[in-house]
This record gives C-alpha cells, structure tokens and sequence, in this order.
C-alpha cells in the first residue's frame, strides 16, 4: 500500500476506513460481454445497486476502486486489460462476474486459440459470481461477500443463515 | 429474375453455366461455379444488375479451398451462390473490394483465417485475430503462417500527420457498445478518417461449430448476440431443420413467434436507452429496463434464462408455454402501449435530441447497396426489406404487419423506424396469442443424434439488427463439416468509415449508436 | 483576556475570521449535501430508492465517499506535468470559495458587503475556466486536452450573456453590492420585471457550471471523463467538491438578483434564502436527469446567434422603459 508514513498503523481508523471503502465501492464501467447487460441490470430500478452507494459508475479507471470483469476476455484484449488494472489506485478489488471471467465458460475446449481461461490468470479476484450469466440476484450476493471481505461484518444475513 | 440472371450469367461466362437449385431445401436459386479470374466480371455484372454481396466465405475441403459468394437483391426475390476453387498450396484470387466495399472486411477476414490472398486488396492486416496467432485457424489441418503473410497481417499501423492527431474511442466504452475501438484521425473537433479494429471479443464460435455436435451448438447461438437471442436460436434451429426436413408442429412455430418478438422488443428497447445514454440522457435508459424486467419476467417463465435463451429444440420447442405466460403476454401487451406515450414525449419530441440526430449519418440506398446494410438501418434508408415478410419462416407468413421505413435515412430516421417496429411487434404478438392452436409442441420423430443429408444451406431470418444469415455445409456425420454465421452488425459496421468522415466527435457517437451494433456477434 | 485579543486584532477583523471560517463550513457542508441530493433526485426520478443502507437515508453516503477518497493511494501519472497538475484542484476551489464572502445570506449575514459584489464573482468566476484549462493541459492526455479546450469555449461563449442579462437588475437597482439589490425587491422581484434576463441568466448558469444539457467538457460516452480523467483520490475529490459549489453560487446569485434574496415572510430571511436557492439547485438537477447533451457547435451557435442578441435586445428595451 506505498510507503508508510508512521510506523504504526491505528486499528480504530482502519476500521473505519474499511467500513467507508465497503459503502461507497465505485465500479468502472468494462462491461465485455452478455454479463455487462445483468451488471446494468443490477444497476437499474429493480435491483437497485445505488443503495449500497455502489452505482457510481466511473468511466475512468483513474477514479474506480472496483473492476467487475463482465465476459470474456480474449488475448487480444488481455494488455489493454491488465493496463486499466495497474491504472486504478489501490485500494482495488476485482470481481469476476460469469463464468467465462472465472474459468473460460462455455468457450474452453481443445485447440482454442483465442481466450484465457479465467481472469485470475491476470489479475488477483477477491470474488467469483458463477453462472452464466448470473442472476442480477447473484451479482448482488457477490457485492455483500465483497463487503464483508473488506469490513469482516455482514450486511444482511446470508442465505446459508436462514436455515 | 431468376431466368434473367440465368441468361446473363450464361452470356457472360461461356464455359460455365449456372445451375438452378431448389429453393427450399438450399436457400438460394442459382449456384455458379468458375475459375478465380471470372470473379470481378461476375462481381460487376450483380453490381448492375441492383444485387448486393450478402457475405463471403471460405470452405476447407482439404483437397481444394473453395470460396463462396452469395449475391442478393433487396426488392426481387433472387438469391446467387458463386463458388470458386483454389488450390490450397497457393491459394491466390482476385479481390472483389473495388466492386463491393463489403468485400474489403469478409476478404480480410478469409485471409487471416484461411491464408487465401487476394490481390488488389489494400490493406489485409489483421481484423479479428491478435498478432501471437502462427496459424490459420479454420483450416482442417495446421498451416503454418509464412514470413510474409505475417508482415501483412501485423501492418496496421495509424500514421502521423501535421495538424491531425488519433484518438482511441475504446476499447473501453462507458456505455455499452462492447469492445470495439475505433481509431480517429481527428482535425480538431472534425473526423478525417475512422477505422474500427475488432477482435476483442473473439470467441471462435465457428471453431467451436466444428467440434460440437447440432445440439452442442445450440447454446452458443444465444451467446452470439445476447440481446436478440431467440433470434440467432430460432435461425439456427429453423436452419437445421430446413436441412434434415424436420417440420416443426404449429402450435411450437406460434409460440416461437410470440418469444422472438417479445425478445425483438426488448432488444429494441434496450437499443434505445443505451442510445440515449450516449447522447446524455441517463433516465430513459432506467425506464427502459423496467419495460425490459416485464418481458424477461415472461420469458423466464417459460424458458428459465433471463438473457442467453435456449429454447428451442429440433422440431418444436422443449417446455410448453402456461395459462400464466399467456395472461402474462396479454398484460404486457396492455401495459407497453401505454408506455409508448411516454417515451415519445420524453425522447421523440425532444428539441436536443432531433438536433442531436437529424440530418447526422445520412445513408443513401447506393451505400445500403454497396455495403450489404440490412435490418432498419436498411429500413431507415427507404428500402422496405424485411426478411420476416420477404422469406417467411415459422409462422411470420401468416400475420398480417407492416414494415415502417424511413426517408432520410438519418439516425433520426433509424430511430423512428425501431420505434415503430416495437408497435408492429406487439401486433403480432396479438395476432398470434389470439389464433394460438392447441396441439404438440415437439415434432415426432426427430433423431436423437441429428444427422442431416450431405449437402449446404443457406438460411436467412430477420434479427433485430438485420438480415442473420447461417451457411450450413454437412457431410453427413452428427458434426457440422463448416458453419459461417453472416451476422447484420458486421456489415451495418462497414458503413460506419464513411460516414463519419467529416462529422464532429459528437456525431460519431450518435451515428455509431444509431446502427446498433452488438460486438460478439461481430466477432464471433 | 478575550477582550486583549479582541482589541489587538480588531473588531472588524474578527468579525471577517468568524464569517470566513462560517464559509469554509458551510461550502464542506453543502457538497456532501448536494452529492447526497442529486443521488436522492436521480433515484427518485428514475423510479428507485438512492443511497439507503448508509445510515438512515443514506445521510452517511457522502461521509462515506469522502473518507472513501481520502484514503485512496496517492497516485501522480508519470508524463504529467507536475507544476500544472497539481495546481488545478486547487486552483478550481478557490473562486468557489472566495465568491461566499459577498452573498447576503440575511440582512446581517453577508461576510462583507463589497460595493462591487457581483463585479467580484463575476471576476472569480473566470478563474474556474483557467484552472480547467490547466487541468487538461497538465494531463498530459489527449482527452483531457478535448474536454479542457471545449470547457473553454463554452465558459467563454455563455459568459457573456450571464453578465449581459445580470446589467438591467443592476441598471434597475443603480448599485452593484449585492445587498442593496436584495433590499431594492423590497416591493416586487426582479423575476416580475425581468423574466427575460432570469431564464436567460439561468440558461447560461447551467452552461458555466457544466451540466447536463451542456456538459460536453465531461461527455462520459465520449471522452472517457473529460477534463479529470488522470485525477484521483483527493484531488478528484475536489473537482466533484466545486463543481456542486459552482452550482451552490450560481442558485444565490439568482435568487439574489432575482428572486427576492432573503427576503419572505414569517421565516427568518435565511432559512428563505436557502429555500429558493436549494429550490434552483433542485431544477438544475432535474436538468441533469432529462435532457440529453447539447451538441458542441449547437451549444456555441445557441449562446453567439441567440442568447447574446436576446441580451441586447432586453438592455435596450429595459434603458428605454426606465428612461420613461
């Protein structure tokens, strides 16, 4: 996280700070495939992402702390991908939504030339949203677990907690 | 005017005649066959004739390549398949790129998958495939790209002059126009020249065809154009059907007209506020996906998927439509023309808007020609083509609807031209929930493993970006031999160059919306 | 020994702490109000519900986006130009700030009252062009450099007409302090005897403080995020920060000039003073949320061939009316 200014870091302000960096999570806008349609879906009035403080969508890296990789991505525009990655400030999260971002999806076979299985290969991904594409639901879920990964608490409670 | 392309052919060809084929089974009426060097009289001749080329493509058949080109006619009813053999160690033709400009890119395109070069091209860089690629990928056997070739294909490189500088506009877009970077050569706020560079997104779906059985497939064809996938499924399962002789029963054709229209109008319903979006106006595109929200409440009903639908089957459909979907349908059809008011007073009476699109990306019927355009860009520009109505397929031919074209063919134009459409879906949407007939939905005897007759065809439905073309060529095992999907954005996507030559920045982007282009399916 | 201090430093001098430190407050204040506000708007337009979870209505967001961006890496592109690149944020807060010191908030709640009010804001507000300006040139980036150069021609283009159709409130009033101007509605509002100047006044307010319809300068679709777009953390932070104060001035200066200031009623004269100018803010909003983007030429041909001929046309028949 750069250079340490003090030599001693204070839990209540990291607390803190985390507790700010969890609600007000801005994505950038690198929707690549059928994905990008449910993030957009996620963003609208039914499903409302704006709630959490998260639909600030950015179209500059520069000022995004949050990349939702949405589809494919291909060799081809793997460099321009990993550019946009090392041009956000940290603190950075990624989530890889689809299963094409988290293993190639339907499109990994044998003697495929063009994609890379799964996004992790480039970047580090701190959540992984399965389906394909996943529910707006999903998606949602994925942005709680995100939550709860920077702050350790949990919103609402979780769907594995209601039985 | 199939008998007078006959003649014409005949007259200019001597040696070869053309032989007339069965509409029905094949998809086109006649299909010539003749030496490389032929090619541009016959090129020329189909330019005067009024026909344009509807796509370009390359078959492997390990002991000869042999390229194939399809003419077509936007008022008649003439579809010519011209075929052509090269030699695979030396595969050399001439370029047909002076002729029609829509063979500049499906040339490009041959090249760089099936290293056949054409002469007369001027630029044969790379389109869709990126410069680590050492082979041709769709030929059947590995063949290794030589040293020159591979200067060909890395020679894109945008120059430098006084006074102008490039811009990038993508590949990432904060809108959602997919990875597609266009490269300007800007003169101040003015465009001098555009180039779109593709391929980010290439998920070689039609390496993919080769290796996957028919229903295999199936699934991809919704991923090709996520917004109109019922579409790109129904064309691909009327496809294979036309090829095997399967008939579907009527109450599956009905129920797969009322979910390919339904899907029309969400795809031009997000169309629209995703083109608003880009011209600023952020509400519309909410409102539009709360319409949107209702239409994939229906069809999830039915088919469980909210986007990439999967829901037809060889021979009819695979789940039954209920009471709920169609009291649903019903309550969907009230509830959107009222919304329709809205939007028109929203967007369509908007004095920034009408500035903002008329007049911006004129299309004359010579450029919808030359660049094979198809679907309401096509619509908007005057000529009223609809594949719908022109080469009726699963139940289209018996509703009654109209085909709203514009005049200008400015964006303006395009937009009222969609609008209209989504009125003329609901229409039949109506008609056929009112003439639904009761019966099964799934064809008898439809093999389990799908293996249709040796042979080619070439299927044409109207998606809701244009003419989808499917060239399916068999040779009788459960695997297709070669699959070439001639998607509509990748030729709306050619007219956009020279168009924009001249415009402001703003314009571009209201023209590049205007054409509505989806980008996996251009890449493929 | 309050009263050693008081007298070493002056009275009037204290008076001008207190009111100065009162307006770094309240321009802080205000910006995490706006944000929260135009999220809420937006939301509520767009049939949705904003910002919820963060505390009760979201009243938290704002509190939580700006420690958010305070503890963002401190990143500095490596080709930008450092002197320009970090003058601009700074540069851009400082006539949104110094613009509060002749606002008349109430009768007695004006920072000071410069006999040359509006000269000064208009003056300060000039400086907004030249900090984006060098916010574009220090980028380095070529569609920093797009968006500065069109936020240019466009500041320069509508404030002609923004000073232009504040004259006849001023030849109405024959003072330029901001305060006599309030006092002099004590009868009628100016929006009455000026509709003309107002709308137009307005108009060209929405175009200085670059929103939508003319928020070309940051056209997300097309030039990634305009003049800000090597920007982060902190420093973006106050761009946001004067964008909203921009919009904060521009409603008083309207309400000032045209809607009676202070002046109401019942209430006390502040708590009016805020109701009409949160009453613009809110319209400027709703702007935002329905018009699309007014193209680049259109926008330029709007103000030279429309608005600054309307102006003069308004002058002329406001010097004749008044000379009856």
């Amino acid at each position: 996280m750069g250079k340490e200014i003090l030599p001693v870091r204070f839990a209540v302000l990291d607390k803190v700070l985390n507790l700010a960096r969890a609600n007000s999570l801005w994505p950038m806008t690198f929707g690549l495939a059928c994905c990008a349609i449910e993030m957009m879906a996620t963003a609208m009035s039914r499903f409302d992402l704006d709630r959490f403080g998260a639909a600030v969508y950015r179209a500059t890296p520069r000022q995004a702390d949050l990349m939702i990789v949405t589809g494919t991505v291909t060799k081809k525009i793997a460099p321009v991908f990993t550019t946009l990655y090392d041009q956000m400030p940290s603190p950075k999260w990624v989530i890889a939504m689809g299963n094409c971002a988290i293993s190639g999806g339907p499109f990994a076979f044998e003697g495929q030339y063009s994609i890379i299985e799964g996004v992790d290969l480039l970047v580090p991904v701190d959540v992984y949203v399965p389906g394909c594409p996943p529910r707006p639901e999903a998606l949602l879920e994925g942005f709680l677990k995100l939550e709860e990964k920077i702050t350790k608490t949990r919103r609402f409670p979780g769907p594995e907690k209601r039985w | 005017m199939v008998e007078e392309v006959k003649s014409g052919i005949s007259q200019l060809l001597r040696e070869r005649r053309p032989v007339e084929e069965p509409y029905g089974e094949k998809g086109y009426h006649l299909s010539v066959d003749m030496a490389p060097k032929d090619l541009i009289d016959v090129g020329r001749f189909f330019k005067e004739k009024g026909f344009y080329l509807a796509c370009a493509l390359c078959v492997d058949f390990r002991d000869y390549l042999e390229l194939v080109y399809f003419f077509a006619h936007h008022e008649g009813h003439c579809r010519v398949k011209v075929t052509s053999r090269l030699d695979p160690q030396a595969p050399y033709a001439p370029s047909l790129s002076s002729v029609f400009g829509s063979a500049l890119w499906y040339e490009r395109e041959i090249h760089e998958f099936f290293g056949v070069r054409f002469e007369g091209h001027p630029n044969m860089a790379y389109l869709f495939l990126h410069g680590g690629i050492d082979f041709y990928p769709l030929r059947k056997e590995k063949v290794m790209v030589s040293e020159e070739d591979r200067a060909l294909l890395n020679s894109f490189r945008p120059e430098e002059g006084e006074d102008t500088f490039f811009i990038n506009l993508g590949p990432q877009h904060p809108s959602t126009h997919g990875v597609l970077r266009v490269v300007l050569k800007m003169d101040g706020e003015y465009i001098e020249r555009a180039e779109p560079v593709m391929g980010y997104l290439h998920r070689m779906h039609e390496k993919m065809a080769e290796n996957r059985t028919y229903l295999q497939f199936l699934p991809n064809t919704g991923r090709m154009d996520y917004l109109g996938a019922m579409a790109f499924n129904l064309g691909y399962v009327t496809a294979v059907e036309r090829l095997c002789g399967i008939k579907a029963p009527p109450r599956a054709q009905y129920v797969r007209v009322i979910a390919t229209e339904l899907n029309r109008i969400s795809s031009h319903l997000l169309w629209l506020g995703a083109y608003l979006a880009d011209l600023g106006a952020m509400t519309p595109f909410l409102y539009v996906f709360d319409d949107r929200e209702q239409i994939l409440d229906i069809l999830e009903g039915i088919t469980g998927s909210r986007l990439t639908y999967c829901y037809f089957r060889f021979g009819g459909l695979f789940n039954d439509v209920d009471e709920d979907f169609i009291t649903g349908v019903r309550r969907f059809i009230a509830r959107m023309r009222g919304r329709f008011q809205i939007y028109d007073d929203l967007v369509t009476k908007n004095v920034i808007f009408i500035n903002r699109t008329r007049n911006v990306g004129v299309i004359t019927r010579e450029t919808a020609r030359q660049y094979g355009v198809s679907g309401p860009v096509l619509r908007g520009a005057g000529i009223a083509m609809d594949m719908r109505k022109k080469e009726p397929y699963a139940a289209y031919g018996e509703f009654d609807f109209s085909i709203p074209t514009g005049s200008y063919g400015d964006a303006h134009d395009i937009y009222l031209v969609r609008f209209k459409e989504m009125e003329e879906s609901l229409n039949i949407i109506e008609q056929a929930l009112n003439g639904l007939p009761e019966g099964p939905i799934m064809a008898e005897k439809v093999p389990k493993k799908l293996k249709p007759p040796k042979g080619d065809l070439y299927h044409v439905v109207e998606t809701p970006r244009g003419e989808l073309g499917i060239y399916i060529v068999s040779d009788e095992s459960d695997i297709p031999y070669r699959m070439k999907w001639r998607v509509p954005s990748f030729a709306n996507l050619m007219v956009f160059p020279e168009l924009v030559r001249g415009c402001l920045l703003a314009d571009a982007i209201a023209i590049l919306g205007s054409l509505d282009l989806v980008i996996p399916e251009i890449d493929r | 020994m309050i009263e050693d201090i008081v007298g070493k430093i002056g009275q009037e001098a204290l008076r001008l702490i207190i009111g100065l430190v009162g307006v770094v407050a309240f321009v802080v204040v205000n910006a995490l109000l706006l944000t929260w506000m135009e999220r809420k708007v937006a939301g509520h337009m767009q049939r949705r519900i904003g910002p919820k979870e963060v505390g009760p209505f979201g009243l938290l967001q704002p509190i939580a986006d700006a420690l958010k961006l305070l503890g963002k890496e401190i990143l500095t592109p490596k080709k930008v130009e450092k002197p320009l690149y970090y003058l601009a944020p700074t540069l851009i807060f400082i006539p949104a700030l110094t613009s509060f010191v002749v606002i008349p908030f109430d009768a007695y709640l004006q920072v000071q009252d410069i006999n040359v009010g509006i000269l000064v804001i208009l003056a300060l507000s000039s400086l907004t062009v030249l900090s984006i300006l060098v916010a574009g040139w220090g980028s380095e980036n070529k569609y920093s450099l797009i968006g500065a150069i069109r936020s240019v021609a466009q500041n320069v283009a509508y404030e002609i007409p923004l000073l232009l159709s504040l004259l006849p409130v001023v030849m109405l009033t024959n003072s330029l302090s901001l305060k006599d101007i309030v006092e002099a509605q004590g009868k009628i509002w100016f929006v009455v005897l000026q509709p003309v100047a107002f709308f137009i006044y307005f108009i060209a307010a929405v175009a200085e403080t670059n929103r939508t319809p003319f928020d070309l300068p940051e056209a997300e679709s097309e030039l990634v995020a305009g003049y800000h777009t090597e920007y982060s953390g902190m420093r973006f932070a106050l761009f946001f920060l004067a964008e909203y104060t921009n919009i904060f001035i521009v409603s008083a200066i309207a309400t000032t000039f045209f809607l009676g200031g202070y002046r109401g009623p019942l209430l006390p004269g502040i708590l009016w003073f805020f109701i009409k100018s949160y009453l613009l803010v809110f319209v400027i909003m709703w702007f935002r949320w329905t018009y699309p983007r007014v193209r680049f030429d259109q926008l330029l041909n709007f103000s030279w061939k429309m608005l600054i001929p309307l102006t003069f046309v308004n002058l002329i028949i406001t010097g004749g009316l008044l000379k009856l």
